[in-house]
């Protein structure tokens, strides 16, 4: 059987690598003492897999981990045995146990919601939201493994607005298109003619898909 | 640190190489209620979070005091420059990664010496925190300024910075450390009658209670107390029984890679073998070991509490550990199904087991490293090494038909007595390495044979049968290089030296006195830190810095001292006795051997402490007679 685990990477460890992350999660299953499974080969590892790797600077608020186990267990049960391995700033919030067949977080994944923690709120930028969104088409330089390619954000923004010091984001992550909320807002700010405030992104929850519709990718 | 601070720091973190180094937060990591206790303690270890995370004594004592319920212990490591250089910019203060007060708010900062070319990096942090680097600059306000470690058995060059040393093991001697300046801080103490009750511990030294004087020649005239509080010897501190000294059950476990990042087990402390350079072999001593039952204990939370994949069984020479096999086969029975391979970093040519080999791979295959220290036999008994080539080839021929492929092999240049011959001597030894790997057939060697010799330039330490020798001028070192790199031109070898200055002021620091205290500062002045990374290290400005104090290095790396000569660190008893170096520096000279103490007693000195069980009990009744015991 497999465990999801929805867990925080507090705002202190935002600048852990995902390599770093995922060896500090082993090391976290390894003192649970709870039957993991291990790959084959020469130096076996604890298989586990995450649904989205995190930019380095980025905390989470929710993010997905599945962990395959031999035998059965419950999932209050491993939640608490896990709990009790982590360090304080990656707190587990909720286990759920699925089967084997169960497709992997990775390939569930659609969307994820993020937030823009505004060091101060430039004028206008409600309206240049408005804006910037109206756009049918927003062309912007994303930079990949093989060098910078142009691109079309718009089709990959689900929503975007401004509460108070905070813009919310639902943004497309998955493997076809992946928008990163760096990207957008550099995109947004040369729009409205701004100059970019500093900021905290977070990521709040990553989703999936359900007949047109985003749940929290935990509860597919 | 106060918010502004606060919020200025977290804005560095955003621009700055690295910055998990910065973050603390780790597994197991300690923070304490900062009100909760009465000593807060930081524990500063003059390098860079990878190596600080890497070192034993810092966890040990860091659990020791975290341990009491009257004190806290923070750790507090070396920011990089490109860091180091934001904070002073940004007025962020030097901190405790536990809970990111400042430097200057701890009771005692407390630095481990592990190297001469970090002394640099302790004026470097105690200014980043505030800190006036003079001792005579630091009021009634400041933290009092402590320091342990090896390099503590010469505290001299640091004299001026540092209020108190502690000498030897510190296990006990940071209890009564730590007592003696809570009691004085609740009596209201000034730091002076602080430092006065601290000097009367065994083992403390305090340089403002001493003075010295010099000769026209430079040297040292006399060096004595000038207050009745201090003794005119400090006698090092010995730890009687390791099974029953603390050792941490926990230790913090970093996010970021780290050089060592694996659970460290102490299984003995000291070495019996008496290598004439090495001055960890002589400090240590005695040799004592830590019973089997107390090592499968620690093992056993260690590693529920870390999680760590490997384990590591720590000592100057892990092969003469009594019960290794046993106690290697048991870890391997208990730890196979978790996946925790066992490594061994520090053993001998001459006891590598063919068992432990096979075993310590069978998880989890890791490096070989083997130290013959010089190329001819002649050579190897001038500084007492005592393996030989045939236990050089019986060891790489085992690694090889066990599997590995990549052997690297440490030599020293610069020797006393020195010849070319001994430098053509490391060039046949890597040819015979490298015919022991083609001997085999090929079906049973590992593919891509790499013979990697390493071969630094020798310093000679404090405490040494060698603490009189000269040191190899750098023109001299260049040209030991050249002809090493003609000897080391064979397939498969790779040759890799080390900086010739670097070595050069290294000794310059190791045999200092306290004018060197000067020279520190004035290099430090200059912009010097970071030395022991060669990116970072400034020749032309430790050489400028001499001469800003009037000072020759060469006096100090490269003269030849008599024995009649005071030496700047003589009135540290480290239990292993002048005369004692003295008669092996002549044996050295003969190039006759001593035997392993564990044989039979060679009067080093510490026979006359009651710390050493062996004295009267060698555990090797073989008799060896190389050398028959000189009692004085």
């Amino acid at each position: 059987m497999k465990m999801i685990v929805v867990f925080e990477k507090a705002p202190r460890l935002r600048h852990i690598g995902h390599l770093d992350l995922m060896r500090a999660m082993q090391r976290a299953l390894r003192r649970s003492n709870l039957p993991l499974r291990y790959s084959q080969g020469f130096n076996p590892h604890i298989l586990l897999n995450f649904a989205a790797p995190l930019s380095v600077g980025m905390p989470g608020k929710r993010e997905i981990m599945e962990v395959p186990i031999e035998g059965t267990m419950s999932a209050e049960m491993f939640k608490e045995r896990l709990s009790a391995a982590l360090p304080p700033d990656l707190p587990c919030l909720s286990v759920h146990r699925v089967d084997d067949r169960h497709p992997a977080p990775m390939a569930q994944l659609s969307a994820a919601t993020y937030e823009a923690k505004l060091a101060d709120v430039p004028n206008g930028l409600e309206e240049a939201i408005q804006r910037f969104v109206a756009q049918d088409e927003i062309p912007a330089i994303r930079k990949t493994k093989t060098g910078m390619k142009p691109c079309d954000l718009r089709p990959m923004i689900y929503q975007l607005s401004l509460k108070d010091d905070k813009l919310l984001m639902t943004l497309a992550l998955c493997e076809k298109a992946t928008c990163k909320p760096d990207l957008l807002l550099s995109s947004l700010f040369e729009f409205a003619q701004m100059e970019r405030p500093r900021m905290l992104i977070t990521r709040l929850q990553l989703l999936g898909e359900e007949q047109g519709v985003f749940k929290p990718l935990e509860t597919l | 640190m106060n918010a502004s601070a606060l919020e200025r720091l977290e804005m560095l973190l955003e621009k700055v190489q690295k910055p998990a180094r910065y973050i603390g937060g780790e597994m197991n990591a300690v923070l304490k209620p900062w009100d909760s206790v009465k000593i807060r303690f930081a524990f500063c270890f003059p390098d860079t979070y990878e190596i600080a995370m890497s070192h034993l004594g810092m966890k040990i004592l860091y659990h020791l005091i975290n341990e009491r319920s009257d004190a806290l212990c923070e750790r507090v490591c070396m920011p990089d420059a490109d860091m180091a250089d934001l904070m002073r910019q940004e007025q962020v203060p030097l901190f405790g990664l536990e809970s990111r007060n400042e430097l200057k708010d701890f009771d005692i900062v407390g630095f481990t010496l592990q190297y001469e070319m970090s002394f640099s990096n302790i004026l470097e942090m105690l200014d980043l925190g505030n800190i006036p680097v003079y001792g005579r600059d630091r009021g009634e306000d400041m933290p009092l300024v402590v320091a342990g470690g090896p390099c503590a058995f010469n505290p001299e060059p640091l004299a001026p910075f540092i209020d108190a040393f502690m000498i030897g093991d510190g296990e006990e001697v940071m209890h009564e450390l730590i007592d003696t300046v809570r009691d004085c801080k609740e009596k209201g103490a000034s730091k002076k009658d602080t430092l006065r009750a601290l000097a009367q511990v065994e083992g403390v030294y305090v340089p403002s209670l001493y003075e010295a004087a010099y000769n026209e020649d430079g040297t040292l005239s006399s060096f004595a107390p000038i207050d009745d509080a201090a003794p005119a010897v400090v006698k090092k501190r010995v730890v009687k029984n390791l099974s029953n000294a603390v050792y941490p059950d926990k230790i913090p476990v970093p996010y970021t890679d780290i050089v060592h990042d694996r659970m460290v087990l102490e299984i003995m402390r000291g070495c019996t073998r008496g290598c004439r350079f090495c001055q960890a072999g002589m400090l240590y001593r005695p040799v004592r070991e830590r019973s089997m039952d107390r090592l499968l204990q620690l093992a056993d939370s260690l590693q529920k509490s870390t999680g760590y994949e490997e384990m590591s069984l720590s000592s100057l020479s892990s092969g003469d550990f009594t019960c290794l096999p046993q106690l290697i086969s048991e870890l391997m029975k208990r730890y196979q199904d978790k996946r925790v391979s066992v490594s061994l970093p520090s053993m001998r040519i001459d006891n590598i087991v063919k068992q432990s080999l096979e075993e310590t791979q069978r998880v989890k295959k890791s490096g070989l490293t083997l130290a013959p220290e010089a190329g001819t036999q002649r050579l190897r008994d001038v500084i007492n090494k005592g393996v030989t080539e045939e236990d050089l080839i019986r060891a790489v021929t085992d690694a090889f038909e066990c599997g590995w492929s990549s052997v690297k092999l440490y030599f020293m240049m610069g020797l006393p007595t020195e010849t070319d011959e001994d430098l053509q001597g490391i060039g046949h030894l890597a040819k015979k390495v490298v015919d022991a790997y083609y001997s085999l057939p090929k079906e049973q060697r590992a593919k891509g044979l790499r013979v990697t010799c390493s071969a630094s330039v020798f310093v000679p330490k404090p405490f040494t049968p060698f603490q009189w020798a000269g040191q190899d001028t750098i023109e001299t070192v260049h040209e030991k290089q050249e002809a090493l790199r003609q000897y080391l031109k064979i397939k498969c070898v790779n040759f890799n030296w080390h900086e010739s200055h670097l070595s050069m002021l290294e000794a310059c620091i190791a045999r200092g006195d306290r004018r060197i205290g000067d020279v520190i500062y004035h290099a430090w002045k200059r912009g010097c830190r970071m030395d022991g990374w060669n990116e970072h290290f400034k020749m032309d400005q430790w050489l400028a810095a001499f001469e800003d104090c009037q000072l020759d290095p060469s006096f100090y790396a490269y003269r030849e001292r008599p024995y009649e000569e005071l030496l700047p660190w003589q009135f540290i008893d480290a239990g292993v006795s002048q005369e004692y170096l003295r008669r092996e520096n002549e044996k050295a000279k003969a190039g006759t051997v001593t035997r392993d103490c564990r044989h039979g007693c060679n009067g080093c000195g510490l026979h006359k402490w009651d710390v050493c069980d062996w004295v009267q009990n060698p555990p090797l009744k073989d008799t060896d007679q190389t050398s028959a015991p000189i009692f004085d």
